[in-house]
């Protein structure tokens, strides 16, 4: 998408016009350009965790980084529109968490995620999570250098979010379903929201899961395990 | 906000792109916007009429949007679909398809200067 073609300068009435081809993000892709070839390099697994406000993300932090602390190096980083509250909620289960105060901008770039990179020592972590802003449109744009986004969707959400905030979705590879605790008490349908979720990306793949009842978190965990391994594995071979 | 970034990331990546002296005499920027991109025209008017207020250089370069539709096109029959309620589905074979051909765009595709 960078390429750039220009025309000849053709004339066009008093003014001269150049063809071009720019993506507008162009600025914040060359960043994510780098980070993905860092994390290549150190064999470190970035994943982008998505949602609205409110549906469950830090909770899963924590609860992932008290699953898979002992099995593997795990460190967070965590934007925020103003506070600094969720990475002390992370670094309390004894893992590394680093706050990024985006000062009112709702979403990360990759240049924000760039700027603190060296305070991670890369080599020896082997899953790094970016908890985004919460907020499913802007982020959705943002390409952070990610291996993976995961976009979370809370039960206490409506069942036909996907459809409306599809740029998303479609750029997900997975979605967890958060809250299943709550589902006993709610209008809301699993079977809707995979259905509404899978007719915008139908390759995108589900998980219920809950931070109170641990339903899913195994699976949840597995399928971070995997990945580790085969992002691990690629280096290996190549 | 968002849109803010949006003009931020514009102006950086023609600043880039073009020298000083020709950025002088930008007189219009053509930006292709699909409904995929998240990007609303009229915030995005908005934001770049804030940013000419605080950038008088920029006060007769004219910014263009046209926002475009979305469509997919399948890959099992070829067939473009224009894609309705975002329903990502060939409206042919009933298949369903990731293949975005027109509606993620987020392109400055002209860029007008005075002589
Ligand atoms: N019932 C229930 N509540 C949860 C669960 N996960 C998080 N919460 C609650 O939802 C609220 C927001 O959670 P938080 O992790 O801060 O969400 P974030 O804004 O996405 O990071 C908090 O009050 C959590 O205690 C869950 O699995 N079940
Ligand atoms: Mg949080
Ligand atoms: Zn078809």
């Amino acid at each position: 998408m960078s390429t750039i073609e220009k025309s000849n300068k053709a004339a066009r009435g008093t003014a001269q016009c150049e063809n071009t081809n720019i993506n507008l993000l162009k600025a914040n892709d060359f960043v994510a350009d780098i980070i993905r070839k860092e994390m290549t390099k150190s064999n470190t697994l970035l994943i982008n965790v998505t949602s609205s406000a409110g549906s469950g993300k830090t909770t899963l932090m924590q609860k992932t980084a008290e699953r898979l602390k002992d099995k593997l190096t795990m460190a967070v980083m965590v934007g925020d529109l103003e506070t600094e509250r969720d990475a002390a909620r992370i670094r309390e289960t004894g893992i590394q968490a680093l706050q990024i105060v985006t000062g009112g901008i709702c979403h990360l770039e990759a240049q924000m995620i760039h700027q603190v990179l060296d305070q991670f020592d890369l080599p020896s972590i082997d899953l790094l999570f970016i908890e985004n802003v919460g907020n499913l449109v802007c982020p959705s744009s943002f390409d952070l250098g990610e291996d993976y986004r995961v976009t979370l969707m809370a039960t206490t959400e409506g069942d036909d979010k996907p459809r409306k905030y599809p740029k998303m979705f479609l750029t997900s590879e997975m979605m967890l379903v958060s809250k299943a605790d709550l589902l006993p008490h709610l209008p809301f349908s699993v079977d809707n929201v995979v259905k509404d979720a899978r007719e915008v990306n139908h390759e995108i793949e589900v998980i219920r899961v809950s931070s109170v009842t641990e339903e899913g978190i195994d699976e949840w965990c597995n399928w971070l395990l995997a990945k580790v391994e085969d992002k691990q594995m690629a280096e290996v071979n190549a | 906000m968002h849109e803010t970034s949006i003009v931020n990331s514009i102006m950086r990546t023609l600043e880039l792109e073009f020298e000083v002296e020709k950025m002088a005499r930008l007189k219009g920027i053509y930006v292709k916007v699909g409904i995929l991109s998240n990007i609303e025209p009229r915030l995005l008017h908005n934001a770049y009429d804030a940013f000419q207020m605080t950038n008088p250089g920029y006060t007769d370069a004219e910014l263009h949007i046209e926002s475009t539709e979305l469509k997919i096109q399948c890959e099992l029959c070829n067939h473009e679909t224009k894609v309705k309620n975002y329903r990502f589905i060939c409206e042919n074979c009933g298949s369903p398809s990731k293949n975005v051909i027109q509606g993620e765009e987020m392109l400055i595709h002209k860029v007008e200067f005075n002589d």
